[in-house]
């Protein structure tokens, strides 16, 4: 920063003020950041000339960390990268696991993933939705927003007995089945949420400080989007239709029907477009999969992997063993090599990659998180704007600094 | 611009709109609690505080101290100390939790084989201290009958301390064989 060493009021220095520019630092405590990230701009006048992120602040060393665990208990580590929706990335990471285990899984459990998925992501956009706007400074939308995201997070904790780090999923399956009243429950909030979702538009969709605010902001080209690695609904408010659930690579995307959502200017304001149109998306698959969900086990066939039935492990000789090895060491049996899988997390592509030596540990884990990536377009995103704006530049490429940072 | 958008714009009518929706919402009943003075009642399962559970017929705790909820922890907060009994039965001196380190995962209540931990919707504990967080076997066995003793425990057992047969299916049986060979 450039030192101004006599007092404002100087008349030489005002003129100095207007033609040097102004570093500004802000974060990593600040309400509008979404975590702890620090920006440092460089200002002339109003207009941003330099923004550069410095992430970390919420390090915990969770690939680290993962090579000491073994594959079951590195589960939980996953709840809190993307805190906002944790159900995704257990998702993301048991896919990858099964994938390199090759593990078939039931029927049902794909239903279900896919519906606690999609769950998920109206969570994630619900509170995306509402800090957003209350950036821009809408209040009320806030208010809103939470009344819906508090029904699913109940209905998150009659599942498996926890609202924000759920750590549902298992390796091979689930952690329990769902019932037939929550089923029914989660439908009576589908009936009921595409009104909601008016309601929402209704306060700020034609607002015309809400359009001032968004329109023409931050705006990035198709091709440029994909450059920079963007992915999820930042990527598609620029008119790329990308989505990895189209990949039909896991959970049954297939048997439903829905569509990708995309923008055309890609500004902040079509990215806004984009998750509002994925919240009826949303609504729409939960619902189908409800109708269709079929009766059957919840867990894989794929006894190395997959702990032992309770009521065997006790009277069972074998079972208890091979219970107690899991436990201690791992699975035993992994298949060595390496491994990327990505899944569609409502921010983005999330993906795990694995190296794994055969031991019940991998080697190396790494994460692919789309939050990292966001944050790195966002110099990108809002050099040559107002700092006014850099706000809803944030909030419109969705980060969360627990997974920016890992 | 048509006349009716010019309408639009100068009699505010986006605007108005959403305010008759706020409007709208002040006479609707409230959503919020307000919570010291009016809780809610955590849905059963709900991951709280840990409790080990006490055997009804011999009064004790049904752990054997085996470990494996302690190696099961990722965040490594059970510590267990057993010694040698009378007739070569492993005693469990000391049963330890660190809560203040717990991510509450539940996967000790899943690598647990005898179902001898749970963990109980009791969310609200606070302390001056972190020795009030450090629980030890009577505080946990104290929890027990506190908050899950009854129907409630096993219906908490019933539903959460999984997998079971049935949620295999009907492949149980293969899956014990080749169980066996891993
Ligand atoms: S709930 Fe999880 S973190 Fe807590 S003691 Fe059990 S295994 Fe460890
Ligand atoms: S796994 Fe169960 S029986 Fe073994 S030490 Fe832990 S609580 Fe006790």
């Amino acid at each position: 920063m450039e030192k101004f060493s006599e007092g404002p009021g100087n008349r030489e220095e005002t003129s100095r003020l207007s033609s040097n520019g102004l570093t500004l630092n802000i974060g990593p405590q600040h309400p509008a950041t979404h975590g702890v990230l620090r920006l440092v701009v460089d200002l002339d006048g109003e207009t941003i000339v330099k923004c550069t992120p410095y992430v970390g602040y919420l390090h915990r060393g969770v690939e680290k960390l993962s090579e000491h665990r073994n594959y079951m208990q590195i589960l939980p580590f996953t709840d809190r990268l993307d805190y906002v929706s944790a159900m995704s990335n257990n998702i993301g990471y048991c896919t990858a696991v099964e994938k390199m285990f090759g593990i078939e899984l039931p029927e049902r459990t794909e239903y279900i993933r896919t519906i606690i998925g999609e769950m998920s992501r109206i969570v994630n956009h619900l509170l995306w939705l509402a800090t957003h706007a209350l950036d821009i400074g809408a209040m009320t939308v806030f208010l809103y927003c939470f009344r819906e995201r508090e029904k699913l997070l109940d209905l998150f904790e009659r599942l498996c007995g926890a609202r924000l780090t759920m750590s549902y999923t298992r390796i091979g399956g689930l952690k329990n089945d769902v019932d037939e009243q929550w089923l029914k429950d989660l439908y009576e909030f589908t009936d009921e949420f595409p009104m909601r979702i008016e309601q929402y538009e209704t306060l700020i969709d034609k607002n015309r400080i809400w359009l001032k605010r968004t329109k023409g902001i931050g705006v990035i080209s198709a091709e440029e989007a994909i450059n920079w690695g963007l992915s999820g609904p930042t990527l598609r408010g620029s008119g790329v239709p990308y989505d990895i659930r189209t990949d039909m690579s896991y959970g049954v995307y297939d048997k439903v029907k829905w569509q990708v959502c995309t923008g055309k200017n890609g500004d902040v304001y079509d990215r806004y477009r984009v998750r509002m149109e994925e919240f009826r998306q949303s609504n729409s698959i939960i619902r189908q999969c409800i109708d269709q969900i079929p009766e059957g086990p919840i867990m894989a066939d794929a006894p190395k992997f997959t702990l032992p039935a309770k009521d065997k492990v006790l009277s069972d000789m074998e079972h208890l063993i091979h219970h107690f090895v899991l436990v201690t060491k791992g699975p035993q049996t992994a298949p060595e090599g390496e491994l990327y899988v990505a899944t569609e997390v409502p921010k983005g592509e999330l993906g795990f990659f694995f190296v794994s030596d055969g031991t019940g540990k991998p080697y190396r884990m790494r994460i692919r998180s789309p939050s990292f990536v966001h944050v790195a377009a966002l110099p990108r995103l809002c050099e040559g704007e107002l700092i006014a704006d850099l706000i809803s530049n944030i909030g419109s490429i969705d980060i969360v600094l627990g997974e920016c940072d890992r | 611009m048509t006349v009716n958008e010019l309408i639009k714009k100068v009699f505010f009518v986006e605007i108005l709109k959403g305010l008759a929706l706020t409007l709208k919402h002040l006479f609707s009943p409230a959503v919020t609690r307000q919570y010291p003075t009016e809780k809610r009642e955590p849905f059963p399962g709900s991951r709280g505080l840990h409790a080990l559970v006490r055997d009804p017929e011999t009064g004790r705790e049904k752990c054997v101290g085996c470990g494996l909820c302690a190696a099961m922890c990722p965040s490594r907060c059970i510590h267990i100390y057993t010694s040698e009994g009378d007739d070569h039965k492993k005693v469990v001196d000391r049963y330890e939790v660190d809560v203040l380190r717990c991510v509450f995962c539940a996967l000790c209540v899943e690598a647990c084989p005898y179902g001898a931990l749970v963990l109980t919707p009791h969310y609200e504990y606070s302390g001056y201290t972190r020795e009030e967080f450090y629980y030890t076997k009577d505080r946990l066995l104290e929890n027990w009958d506190k908050y899950m003793a009854g129907p409630r425990g096993a219906e908490y057992l019933e539903k959460f301390w999984r997998p079971k047969s049935s949620d295999f299916g009907v492949r149980v049986e293969s899956h014990m064989e080749e169980g066996a060979k891993s």
